[in-house]
């Protein structure tokens, strides 16, 4: 292969149509952005904050669900549609594998069966988030911060829709680094306070190690493809795949060796956005931020880029075995261990975070075992159950005056009927209790694992797969466990809040406004509502203060305004009804319903997946083994919310909780304590770098420092014996010359009039010069 | 009829005019009323070569520089009422910070 | 009689064109500032009668409008703004003048020298009279101004439209520059 040849790329065939409005969908937030950005401040009227910032999210979904409806009237193989707004930057020349590539980033939107199902869920989610937003924030909106919030957050689905509809890498990657921005924004939007800044921090520096392999990632398919778009990268796969081997940087390798490593540094990115073991300790720490940010960012959209991303360039991973196998180690791994640590949480919005980073290890599981179909189907059910239980549970914190330890809550089922059904109906879905939609997406993720295993019945897959499987399972019953918990603490019981505290349950409440939270909660001084850290009469503490524009009440909690419980409420009903979207053909082929045949969602994403072999589909030797896994998963995740019922409910004193943590002191301080992986980074990796930061910089006093000083020394005694050359020989030279200087210079000072006139006449005489030269010649 | 040339002429004629004016005048108010001289000049000869070569683009053109030459003058004059606002004079020569 | 007026009428540019290089020449050398804008006017007044000869009347009534109505008189407003009277002009002249004047002299010959195949050609020496077909497509005599604004709002809108903005620019950055600065 010569090095010079150009690159002629395959042009991608696939029909693709053009549309001019799809640029709408993504630059509206953005629009809604810049009003909001620069002239919110101004406005008085916070109202208008949100009807820019409403109606912007608000058109530009309804614009995704034309752009969508027009996507289901396309034949199958061509359901495309994309716009090429302008070239971003051109890397015409620049030498790749097949030799100069004469390759254009372009500013272009691709909406396909993927990106249309993604750019609805974040323009619909976000909408109603943003509902959820203009009642929850309702504080904010007098101390001019609010339309910084709604600002942050149309600039974040700005981001997610650059990434999720951009037709190359690179716009995914600008959306990749927007949402990671808008993260670190959002989480530190009470930036007054020192944790919630610290946890901006946190979750950017994490999320930029991530970045790191992503870049990397996509760095080497470049270097390989000579392009970014996907298109012609997955046109081009076939061909590269069957290359005999792949040099670069003078390394040879087969591309199954290239590929896998570009799969492996991809995943270190999705590891950082979608919160991974090792780079999960982000998540949790982001519960800083509002909750709305929560929902939106941390359950909804942000932390599906990185199963999106994998889903999106599958023809890689379909090639990359190995890779395959690190996603599914560490997403398995993931889903149990972060399951545990959701146990012994009492922060209603802790429990919701490592319930989250669990989610996300099921999803990366079902990528990992090759079904990206089911991972992405669990990221639309989870995104549909996720929100709705943030936003429920942001609606009790709300209800709750910012209480968020679910120890001083309970009893709330009465009093917020509409909260507790929707959080209610959620939690059956993350459950994964039939018919919910939870059932459907995680149990198809298990069996894909289990069949990775099962091998159409010869039980010789690879053993991670069963090992992975085991971890799923376990994750699924803790999931199921603390889920339950959750709502029998915050729903069951009575209210706990308002000094009714038989069982001596409460704990010193953590919960205030915002600045003041720390030094409140570190401090028991008398200003003020020091009060309030006594559980006896912590709540009429609470009352005093004042959180009334809440509620209509200011005292115990009460249903929350429509804005908030109505985005909980309609999530909940998708969360109940969207597993029937992908329903899966063992079930269908068996109870056909009205003609319902099933696996819509499969179907529909279909076009974009890798098909390495004939696709089979229900090709199951023993079909029976599936139906009995579904219904194990059922009576398994009753079981243990039966467990968690037994223990939180029937025995409302926690007796039975309680004594097993004092007769597992260490394990319940190891799970609380999310087995001090924290403190793990802090010492092995912070503190070795501050140290060695501060061994360089003693390195640097001593030694190079020495050295300086070392060398002025000599230097010095140099410039003493050279004084004396310079002072006789040197300056009587220069003086000379300065003299001479001196005298002409008095001539040429005259120009330096100081008068624009004189300037003028000069530079006609300049013009002059000009004429009169090209009158004689 | 009338021919190009004397219309060359005639604008040249007003350009040099102006040119002198610029350089020799001290008053500022003056000068800058050579330079729209100077553009006037400029103007007649976008219309005449527009209509040597039957194009309206000379004159949408002079029309443009007419714009600009307002907006010129707006400035200008700001700038001398500024100036005499702040040194009391509108003399040019009287302003030389520039002076090394 | 009548002759004359025909005479007068073929020569109406050339006319217009040398009241107007008197009036510049005025403005240029009186001493007082309100003679100058008076030459001032004078000259703008006959580069537009320059302008209607050459069937440019669109062109013309927009510089009487203009320079007649709006400069001038901006030009008048400043100079009692300033009030010149406070400082009789010593010299009217700078100290360069005279330097000045034979350099600007100098170079119209040497500019008359290099242009002399334009200026004094065949080509240009033949009276500008519209060919037919030109004048189809400019519509001098009948509809100048149709054909301006065409040209304007069909070829040149975004120059156009720029202008505008410059306009407004010019218009903020005036107010800017004249206001009375308040401590």
């Amino acid at each position: 292969m010569t090095a010079d040849m150009t690159l002629a790329h395959t042009a991608a065939t696939a029909a693709s149509h053009p549309s001019s409005y799809l640029w709408l969908i993504p630059f509206l937030p953005l629009f809604g952005f810049l009003i909001n950005g620069l002239s919110g401040k101004k406005l008085r009227n916070t109202a208008i904050v949100d009807t820019f910032a409403l109606g912007s999210v608000g058109v530009a979904f309804l614009l995704t669900l034309w752009h969508f409806s027009q996507l289901i009237g396309l034949p199958a193989e061509g359901r495309s549609i994309h716009q090429s707004l302008w070239t971003w930057f051109d890397v015409g020349g620049a030498r790749v594998l097949g030799g100069l590539t004469t390759y254009k980033i372009e500013w272009a939107y691709k909406f396909d069966v993927l990106s249309g199902c993604m750019a609805l869920l974040v323009t619909g989610a976000g909408f109603l988030i943003h509902l959820f937003s203009t009642g929850y924030m309702a504080e904010e909106r007098n101390d001019g911060r609010y339309y910084r919030f709604m600002a942050y957050l149309n600039l974040f689905v700005f981001s997610m829709l650059n990434l999720v509809l951009g037709a190359n890498i690179m716009m995914m990657f600008l959306g990749w680094e927007g949402v990671g921005l808008c993260s670190y924004l959002l989480i530190g939007f009470y930036f007054d306070k020192e944790s919630a800044a610290i946890a901006g921090k946190k979750a950017f520096v994490t999320n930029r190690i991530g970045d790191f392999g992503f870049m990397l990632g996509f760095f080497l398919i470049f270097q390989i493809f000579g392009s970014l778009d996907y298109d012609t990268l997955m046109g081009s796969i076939r061909d590269i795949a069957h290359l005999p081997a792949i040099t670069l940087y003078g390394h040879t390798a087969s591309p199954t060796w290239w590929f896998n490593l570009i799969g492996c540094c991809l995943f270190v990115g999705a590891m950082g956005k979608s919160a991974q073991i090792p780079l999960y300790v982000w998540l949790p720490d982001a519960m800083a931020g509002p909750t709305p940010v929560s929902a939106l960012i941390h359950a909804a959209t942000m932390v599906t880029s990185g199963l999106y991303m994998i889903t999106r360039l599958n023809f890689i991973y379909v090639n990359a075995p190995t890779a395959l196998m690190v996603v599914l180690a560490f997403g398995s791994l993931t889903a149990f261990v972060a399951a545990t640590m959701g146990l012994a949480q009492y922060d209603i919005k802790k429990v919701l975070a490592y319930s989250t980073v669990s989610q996300l290890g099921f999803m990366f599981m079902g990528m990992g075992a090759g079904a990206f179909t089911a991972g992405m189907f669990h990221v639309f059910t989870h995104a549909f159950f996720k929100a709705s239980l943030f936003l429920g549970s942001g609606a009790v914190i709300a209800a709750c005056h910012h209480e968020q330890d679910m120890r001083n809550m309970g009893g709330l089922r009465k009093l917020m009927p509409i909260t507790f059904m929707s959080m209610g109906l959620a939690t059956l879905a993350i459950n994964g209790i039939f018919p919910f939609s939870g059932f459907f997406s995680k149990d198809e993720i298990l069996w894909k694992v289990f069949e990775g295993w099962f091998n159409h019945g010869h039980y010789n897959g690879p053993t991670l797969y069963l090992v992975a499987w085991i971890l799923g399972l376990l994750g699924a019953f803790c999931t199921a466990f603390y889920m339950t918990r959750l709502i029998v603490m915050t729903f069951f019981g009575d209210y706990r809040g308002a000094g009714v505290d038989p069982y001596h349950l409460t704990v010193p409440s953590e919960a205030h406004g915002h600045g003041d939270a720390h030094a409140d909660a570190h401090t028991h001084d008398d200003h003020g509502h020091g009060a309030h850290a006594h559980a006896d009469h912590g709540h009429d503490a609470h009352a005093a203060h004042g959180h009334d524009d809440h509620g209509s009440h200011g005292h115990g909690p009460a249903e929350v305004s429509w804005r908030m419980w109505l985005p909980v409420a309609v999530l909940a009903g998708l969360a109940v009804v969207g597993g029937f979207l992908n329903v899966p053909a063992s079930i269908t082929s068996k109870w056909p319903l009205m003609g319902w045949t099933g696996e819509h969602f499969s179907h529909w994403i279909e076009p974009i997946l890798f098909q390495v072999n004939a696709p089979h589909h229900g090709e199951h030797v023993v079909p029976g083994i599936e139906t009995f896994l579904q219904v194990f998963a059922n009576f398994w995740a009753l079981g243990a919310m039966a467990l968690a019922w037994w223990i939180y409910k029937v025995d409302p004193s926690w007796s039975r909780a309680k004594a097993f943590v004092t007769r597992f002191p260490n394990l319940y301080r190891w799970v609380n304590a999310k087995y001090y992986v924290d403190e793990f980074y802090e010492a092995a990796i912070i503190e070795p770098l501050k140290r060695f930061s501060a061994q360089l910089w003693s390195f640097d006093t001593w030694v190079v420092d020495g050295m300086v000083n070392g060398a002025a020394r000599v230097t010095l005694i140099w410039a003493h014996l050279m004084h004396w050359i310079d002072q006789k020989l040197v300056d009587g030279a220069v003086n000379l010359v300065a003299f001479i200087v001196q005298e002409t210079s008095g001539v040429f000072r005259g120009l330096q009039s100081g008068r624009v006139q004189h300037y003028a006449f000069v530079m006609f005489l300049g013009f002059l010069v000009f004429a009169v030269v090209k009158f004689f010649v | 009829m009338v021919s190009l040339n004397a219309v060359l002429l005639i604008s040249f004629l007003l350009f040099s005019i102006g040119i002198i004016g610029v350089l020799i005048r001290r008053n500022a108010l003056v000068i800058l009323m050579c330079v729209e001289l100077m553009l006037n000049a400029a103007n007649l000869n976008f219309i005449a070569f527009a209509r040597h070569s039957g194009s309206v683009s000379g004159q949408a053109f002079a029309l443009l520089v007419m714009g600009f030459a307002a907006a010129e003058v707006a400035v200008g004059l700001a700038l001398v009422v500024a100036l005499y606002r702040k040194r009391d004079t509108v003399q040019v020569d009287d302003i030389n910070l520039l002076k090394g | 009689m009548e002759h004359l007026l025909e005479t007068i009428g073929r020569n109406m540019f050339a006319i217009f064109g040398v009241m107007a290089l008197c009036g510049a020449a005025f403005m240029v050398a009186s001493k007082s500032a309100v003679h100058s804008v008076l030459g001032f006017l004078f000259a703008m007044l006959c580069i537009a009668g320059c302008f209607l000869s050459l069937d440019a009347e669109f062109l013309g009534m927009a510089q009487i409008l203009v320079y007649a109505g709006g400069i001038v008189v901006l030009f008048l407003f400043v100079v009692m703004l300033v009030e010149l009277s406070k400082f009789k002009e010593k010299t009217v002249f700078q100290l360069q003048s005279r330097y000045a004047v034979v350099a600007v002299l100098l170079g119209a010959v040497a500019f008359i020298g290099v242009f002399r195949k334009v200026i004094f050609g065949t080509a240009s020496t033949e009276a500008l009279v519209l060919r037919p077909e030109l004048a189809q497509g400019l519509n001098v005599a009948q509809q100048n101004a149709q054909a301006v604004s065409r040209g304007l709002f069909a070829d040149y809108l975004l120059p156009f439209e720029i202008l505008s903005v410059i306009l407004l620019v010019a218009l903020v950055g005036a107010v800017v520059l004249a206001k009375t600065e308040r401590v």
